[in-house]
């Protein structure tokens, strides 16, 4: 009984370690760029220009098959951040959050952070 | 060859092995978009001056180490030196340059603040901006290098990205510490846009996204002596950024002069090669971590 308890608390510590850090409450993303929907939604295929994006810009801190995470940054196939509007995301990405470490993406071409988002995406069915 | 000169270039073929990785194809103008932070990029860069006047032709290398300290502060150390045939090869000094971007999140203009403090000589052609006024010198690199040029520089850099096009526009000034000639003040404007906008899925090197190209226009404005356009330089610079690899870029520009005073044609190209997570494996040797 008492190793099950161990076990059970175990589990939950190391659940609980590894959760995604909130999301900084000063980072909120307005309502209507939120609401935004993927222009590359029907385009599943180009997903895969997203992977190799997120390989040169995002990896080395959000961390993918070859990198460790780094810099606090949250792991974005957990649940906090699947659950966040495609528009979210892109505003998140475009816009950064410097004051955190996350740099400002907009330097990307849009249809490229819309390829991220759809990448992105797909962490979360993995 | 005197030891700092034989120092730097040493340093610069060090420094040429690995050698860039920016999007922007700007060797001038300054856009919104930091160093990542924990990040070192490493810049070796050549600008060739075809003067006027049947002034000798000149090469200006130097090497640029930026770091990323935040996602709001990047900061740089320049190295940079001189070469003209039949005169000299000099060193021409050091620069430390901070950029500050105030603003957390992107705006439709995007601020960012630039201070910089030059230790060089009067032999400094890398044209690194141009300000105040020209006036054509035929003064040797090796009799210039000893007159010393401490300056402050400052920049308000204005940066904007639509439809995926940059825009960008410096404002600068500059006091010469060590001479008493004014307030001197610049300008530079630039545009750029990758040559595609979507990312193909394949691991290709010379497809269109990995390309940027754009133009910058800049030049000097006078100073508080005399602020206007008369006896300044002007120059307008097509500008092409080809990323080479996954964490290098190559550079090239020419640019060619508008006005009678300045050079006929600055010919820049560089090579910058970026170390991702510097700052953390840096950290990590002096905490003795594996």
């Amino acid at each position: 009984m008492r190793a099950a308890l161990f076990l059970m608390l175990t589990c939950c510590a190391i659940a609980f370690a590894q959760q995604v850090k909130p999301i900084d409450p000063d980072w909120p993303v307005p309502e209507k760029a939120a609401q935004e929907q993927n222009p590359l939604s029907g385009k599943p295929e180009l997903a895969a220009g997203g992977r190799k994006v997120f390989e040169r810009t995002c990896a080395q801190c959000h961390g993918d098959t070859k990198h460790e995470r780094k810099n606090n940054a949250p792991d974005l196939a957990t649940p906090a951040v699947q659950q966040e509007s495609d528009g979210s995301l892109f505003w998140r990405i475009s816009n950064g959050n410097s004051r955190k470490g996350m740099p400002s993406f907009s330097n990307l071409p849009e249809p490229q952070r819309w390829q991220l988002v759809l990448y992105i995406r797909s962490l979360g069915t993995k | 060859m005197n030891r700092p000169l034989t120092a730097f270039l040493c340093f610069s073929m060090f420094l040429a092995i690995p050698a860039a990785a920016q999007y922007s194809p700007y060797f001038v103008t300054y856009d919104h978009h930091m160093e990542e932070p924990g990040n070192l990029e490493i810049t070796t860069q050549s600008t060739v001056g075809i003067q006027k006047h049947d002034l000798p032709t000149y090469w200006a290398p130097l090497v640029e180490l930026e770091y990323g300290a935040t996602g709001w502060w990047s900061t740089s150390l320049y190295l940079e030196g001189a070469s003209a045939p039949h005169d000299a090869t000099v060193f021409t000094g050091y620069r430390l340059e901070n950029r500050f971007k105030p603003l957390k999140r992107d705006h439709w203009i995007n601020p960012v603040l630039y201070f910089e403090f030059e230790n060089i000589n009067e032999a400094s052609r890398i044209q690194k901006e141009v300000v105040g006024h020209a006036e054509p010198s035929n003064e040797t690199l090796s009799s210039l290098r000893g007159e010393k040029a401490r300056e402050l520089e400052g920049k308000l850099i204005l940066s904007s990205n639509a439809k995926g096009w940059n825009f960008a526009e410096n404002f600068i000034v500059e006091k010469n510490l060590t001479e008493d000639e004014g307030v001197e003040f610049g300008y530079s404007l630039g545009v750029y846009r990758p040559l595609a906008t979507l990312a193909s899925g394949t691991d290709c090197r010379l497809c269109r996204e990995n390309f940027t190209a754009g133009v910058e226009l800049y030049g000097g404005l006078g100073s508080t002596e005399q602020f206007g356009f008369s006896d300044t330089a002007h120059y307008i610079a097509p500008a092409i950024a080809w990323r080479a690899s996954e964490n290098s870029t190559i550079r090239f520009s020419p640019g060619f002069g508008l006005t009678t005073n300045g050079a006929r044609t600055l010919l820049r190209f560089s090579y910058t090669y970026e170390i991702s997570g510097f700052g953390s494996a840096v950290r990590n040797m002096f905490r003795g971590d594996k």
